[in-house]
């Protein structure tokens, strides 16, 4: 008898001790925690889209959901609108980034106080950029002030409309003022690892300040902050509180217009805000998939 | 002669004072302007937060007050009890993020193994995957549980982003220590416990701290999960904030933001102690 | 074949002097080295040649043209770095044709000369290999391709074998001195290792503290060191205090005679190097012989160190055939002197780098004869 437990506990020793149990072991909890929460919401907007699972009109398994969102053209105004933000907010957060990082990187006096500076908006809570935003933009905000001030405009209503506007510039504009310097601290990060000395190797062989730019700067960037991008891009791309203080509610960005269906009245609604989950989730998925392919490809591609 | 020797290089990196640069000057006035810009945003709300009634078109206040920010500090006023909540909902998701984290973290940062860049997506994707999306999901199945309209439903629904980055950053933490002390102090004759109690700790816990500020950090900003789970009964910061932004008070608004941004500075600060300046760049922040 | 001068050259970090006021002529078609300890400023001098620093003051000329303000990319100095510096995005071939694609030269072209110089550096077929997937070797080997490709009037190479395996030097010093002839290529290299420098260089330039402190051909700092500092980075093992009366030197080995015109006041380090000393029981031809005790010996592979204590001072002494004469420890050894194989240089009592020697001799001075030994804080007689 002793001696078979024994050879348990021996045995249930060895089991502990295997290489897989080791990795695999520790990080359950965290895996378990992501897949039942996280993989579990996505999973249940998605069964809910083809209105399978009752929760509010389910009835049976069906593509009507996404049939009426494709034509319903709301939903092709919100897409467009969507697309619009992100792509222009993330082109500008990379061109204004990387060009931040190339200043702050030879700053003279000050780059250590500078840096942490510029990277103060980094944790800033979104609905506070917002807030902030509209009291710098909107209509009788700072700058609409400062301007009825100095005589340019005679009262609110002659400012501009930057927020609430047809272009989502206040939404753009919060977007690039909160990613510039992510983009601009990730470039600083590679830069600062071999840029120095790969731009020497490069001067000495003959490169031009322009050729070290185009021949050595961008291609040691590209890989890393292609990653960046594809983070900025699906945060533009999803993020709800921040359209929803300073852009119109007609047409809203498809993370509002997602929200507006849930929480419709009718609650025959609801299966269209699952589908328009999935639709989000989809697309960031896509372009993140597709972000790291293309990171890895040019790569190679550079080399030739 | 005086425009080289103004090039002082710091420490030893040199890559100030290399040959060919533009000077110095124009650089800093750029980058001057460039901050500025930064920050621009926190300027009216400074002035607002000060003002009696800052009202279309004052620039600077015309009567200057504390009384938003005793409104706002008022420990029984809706701020406070909402800052309650807030910090309440943080604490928790902090705590039980960095219980799973610690574990995943020492593997991810420590092991090689097959699969794990997968383990590694897996674990990015509910960052990246807008919360809106995440939340509608959820709502229903925390309606049927009972845990929709309540603070633990709100920490279970904040763990979902919160956890991915506590884990990321731990096993950062854990790959830049020089976990060899451990076999060092094994081979000395220390138990497995106190081993990782005089050697482990101390080593990982600096970097650690900055992990769990992070996982409280998402959660301190996060608005829609709390929105669409809490069901307007969680009124946290952020949901108060946005509240009074759309049609209250544009001095207890502003005065709110930015008490509501205080944490980010903190976090600011040790960041740049503990991980040398760049530990938002891994995930950019928090979303 | 270009000729450089530099004039003064001086370079200032903060309040930090990093490289003060260095004047040498580098012949036109020679290799020179830049040695000395790390932090000796030979590498910010090697780059303030090539360009990528702006001296704080004096000029850099190549054949008798100032071009202290020509930028590097236009100076025609190529520099090859320690730590090879690959562009790690581009294949072998695309690092070595990198400076030709800034020239505007077309890909073709830019692909054959790649290939060529590959194969003149021995790395033929690696072309299309990425840096990551090259040895540190093959690493170095691009590196120096990538600077012959542009037929360079200066080749400046910082520490060339410094991250090379032992058995990769000899191959990488060779091919160095080879495409150096082939190209009549003016070439400074930096070391701080005094093998190196001798090895690959015509003539070499003893930097200490930022200052130029000797220079000359290779020979001369073994054998003819001008001072203890030089003496000891040679790796002179043999210092011993003395005392110059005339051609003779006293010390506590006795009154040896030292050739003619050897540098020093009347106080000096007498020196003689570890391999010059002759071992047995027949004496040197002129007769100048000690006896001492082996204290300990170590067996180096081609050849036996022992250190010899005699009347109180240890000696250093490379055996080569230890079949010659018993060194195991506690023996008794004879060792010649020849008076060609000794040297002196001069020995300043309270000098800043002695400090370490005095005390090493204290012991010894106090136990030798009062009449040979200065005390240690007699000023020298310049």
């Amino acid at each position: 008898m002793m001696g078979r437990t024994s050879t348990v506990v021996t045995h249930l020793r060895r089991t502990l001790r295997h290489e897989s149990v080791r990795t695999w072991g520790p990080l359950a909890p965290a895996l378990g925690l992501v897949v039942v929460l996280f993989g579990g919401a996505v999973g249940l907007a998605l069964l809910r889209s083809l209105g399978l699972l009752a929760g509010g009109t389910g009835a049976g398994p069906s593509l009507d959901a996404y049939r009426r969102l494709i034509a319903d053209p709301e939903f092709g105004r919100s897409l467009l609108l969507t697309l619009h933000v992100a792509v222009t907010s993330t082109v500008l957060a990379i061109v204004l980034g990387i060009g931040a990082a190339l200043l702050l990187r030879r700053l003279v006096r000050g780059r250590q106080p500078a840096t942490t500076l510029f990277q103060l908006n980094l944790p800033l809570p979104h609905v506070v950029g917002a807030v902030a935003i509209l009291a710098l933009l909107g209509q009788s905000g700072l700058l609409s002030r400062v301007a009825a001030q100095t005589g340019m405009i005679e009262g609110p209503a002659s400012f501009p409309a930057l927020v609430f506007d047809p272009y989502a510039i206040g939404i753009i504009v919060q977007y690039v003022w909160k990613e510039v310097p992510f983009i601009g601290i990730v470039a600083l990060a590679i830069l600062r690892s071999t840029g120095d000395e790969l731009e020497e190797a490069a001067r000495t062989l003959g490169a031009s300040p322009w050729q070290r730019l185009r021949h050595v700067i961008l291609p040691l960037l590209l890989p890393g902050v292609l990653s960046a991008v594809v983070i900025v891009f699906a945060f533009t791309f999803g993020t709800f509180e921040v359209p929803l203080l300073l852009g119109r509610s007609f047409p809203a960005v498809l993370p509002v217009l997602a929200h507006q269906r849930y929480t419709d009245v009718d609650l025959a609604a609801r299966p269209e805000a699952m589908a328009i989950s999935v639709v989000i989730t989809v697309l960031v998925l896509a372009v993140v998939l597709a972000g790291s392919v293309l990171a890895r490809r040019t790569i190679r591609q550079e080399a030739r | 002669m005086t425009a080289v020797d103004a090039r002082q290089v710091q420490g030893s990196s040199a890559p100030a004072g290399v040959a060919g640069q533009p000077q110095g000057t124009g650089r800093s006035v750029v980058v001057g302007a460039m901050l500025l810009l930064l920050l621009a945003p926190f300027v009216p709300l400074v002035l607002a937060s000060l003002a009696e009634g800052y009202f279309f078109p004052q620039v600077l206040p015309d009567r200057w007050s504390t009384r938003a920010w005793r409104i706002v500090l008022d420990p029984s006023g809706r701020t406070w009890s909402a800052l309650v909540d807030t910090v309440t909902i943080g604490v928790a998701v902090m705590v039980l993020s960095l219980v799973v984290a610690i574990p995943a973290g020492r593997v991810l940062g420590t092991r090689r193994f097959r699969g794990k860049r997968v383990v590694e997506l897996v674990l990015l994707t509910p960052v990246l995957v807008p919360a809106v999306a995440v939340a509608i999901g959820i709502h229903v199945v925390f309606l049927r549980l009972g845990l929709a309209g309540g603070i633990p439903g709100v920490v279970l629904a904040h763990l979902i982003p919160a956890t991915p980055y506590v884990i990321l950053l731990s096993a950062g933490v854990f790959a830049n220590a020089d976990l060899e002390l451990e076999a060092q102090a094994r081979s000395l004759g220390a138990s497995w416990w106190r081993t990782r109690l005089h050697v482990t700790l101390p080593l990982v816990a600096p970097g650690l701290a900055v992990a769990a500020l992070f996982g409280f950090l998402v959660s301190w900003g996060q608005y829609v999960l709390t929105l669409v789970i809490g069901g307007g009964r969680v009124v946290t910061l952020p949901i108060l904030l946005f509240a009074t932004a759309s049609g209250g008070d544009a001095s207890v608004t502003a005065a709110t933001a930015l008490f509501h941004s205080l944490p980010a500075v903190v976090l600011l600060v040790a960041t740049t102690r503990v991980l040398g300046g760049q530990g938002f760049a891994t995930f950019g922040g928090t979303r | 074949m270009t000729d450089i001068r530099l004039e003064g050259l001086t370079r200032r970090y903060g309040s930090v002097t990093a490289l003060d006021g260095l004047t040498l002529d580098i012949g036109g078609g020679t290799v020179t080295a830049l040695l000395g300890p790390s932090g000796c400023g030979k590498t910010t001098a090697l780059k303030l040649v090539a360009g990528l620093l702006d001296p704080s003051g004096g000029q850099v000329l190549f054949d008798g043209h100032d071009v202290t303000d020509v930028p590097a990319e236009r100076r025609g100095a190529v520099m090859v770095f320690q730590d090879h510096r690959l562009f790690p995005y581009l294949s072998a071939g695309d690092n070595v044709a990198f400076g030709l694609k800034m020239r505007g030269v077309p890909r073709r072209q830019r692909r054959r000369e790649a290939e060529a110089v590959l194969e003149r550096v021995g790395l033929d077929g690696l072309a299309d290999r990425h840096p990551a997937e090259l040895s540190g070797g093959q690493q170095q080997r691009v590196a120096l391709a990538r600077a012959l490709i542009l037929q360079p009037e200066v080749l400046l190479l910082d520490e060339p074998l410094a991250n090379l395996d032992a058995h990769l030097r000899e191959g990488m010093r060779e091919l160095i001195l080879d495409v150096q002839r082939e190209r009549d290529l003016t070439t400074v290299v930096v070391t701080h290792d005094q093998e190196e420098a001798v090895v690959l260089s015509e003539d070499i330039a003893l930097l200490f503290d930022g200052r130029l402190h000797q220079h000359g051909a290779p020979r001369t700092f073994f054998e003819h060191p001008a001072t203890e500092r030089t003496a000891r980075f040679f790796g002179a093992a043999n210092l011993v205090a003395g005392r110059r009366h005339g051609d003779r030197v006293h010390t506590p080995l006795g009154s040896l005679r030292v050739p003619d015109g050897t540098p020093g006041g009347p106080d000096v380090w007498l020196t003689v190097r570890p391999e010059r000393l002759v071992v047995g029981d027949t004496p040197a031809a002129d007769g100048q012989h000690v006896q001492g005790r082996v204290v300990s010996s170590a067996f180096l592979g081609t050849r036996t160190r022992a250190t010899v204590e005699v009347a109180g001072v240890r000696l250093t002494v490379d055996v080569a055939d230890d079949a010659l004469a018993d060194v195991g420890p506690g023996s008794l050894l004879t060792l010649g002197l020849p008076a060609e194989a000794l040297w002196t240089v001069p020995r300043e009592a309270t000098a800043g780098p002695t400090p370490r020697a005095a005390d090493e001799l204290g012991p010894v001075a106090a136990s030798a004869d009062g009449t040979v030994t200065s005390p240690p804080d007699r000023r020298t007689q310049p």
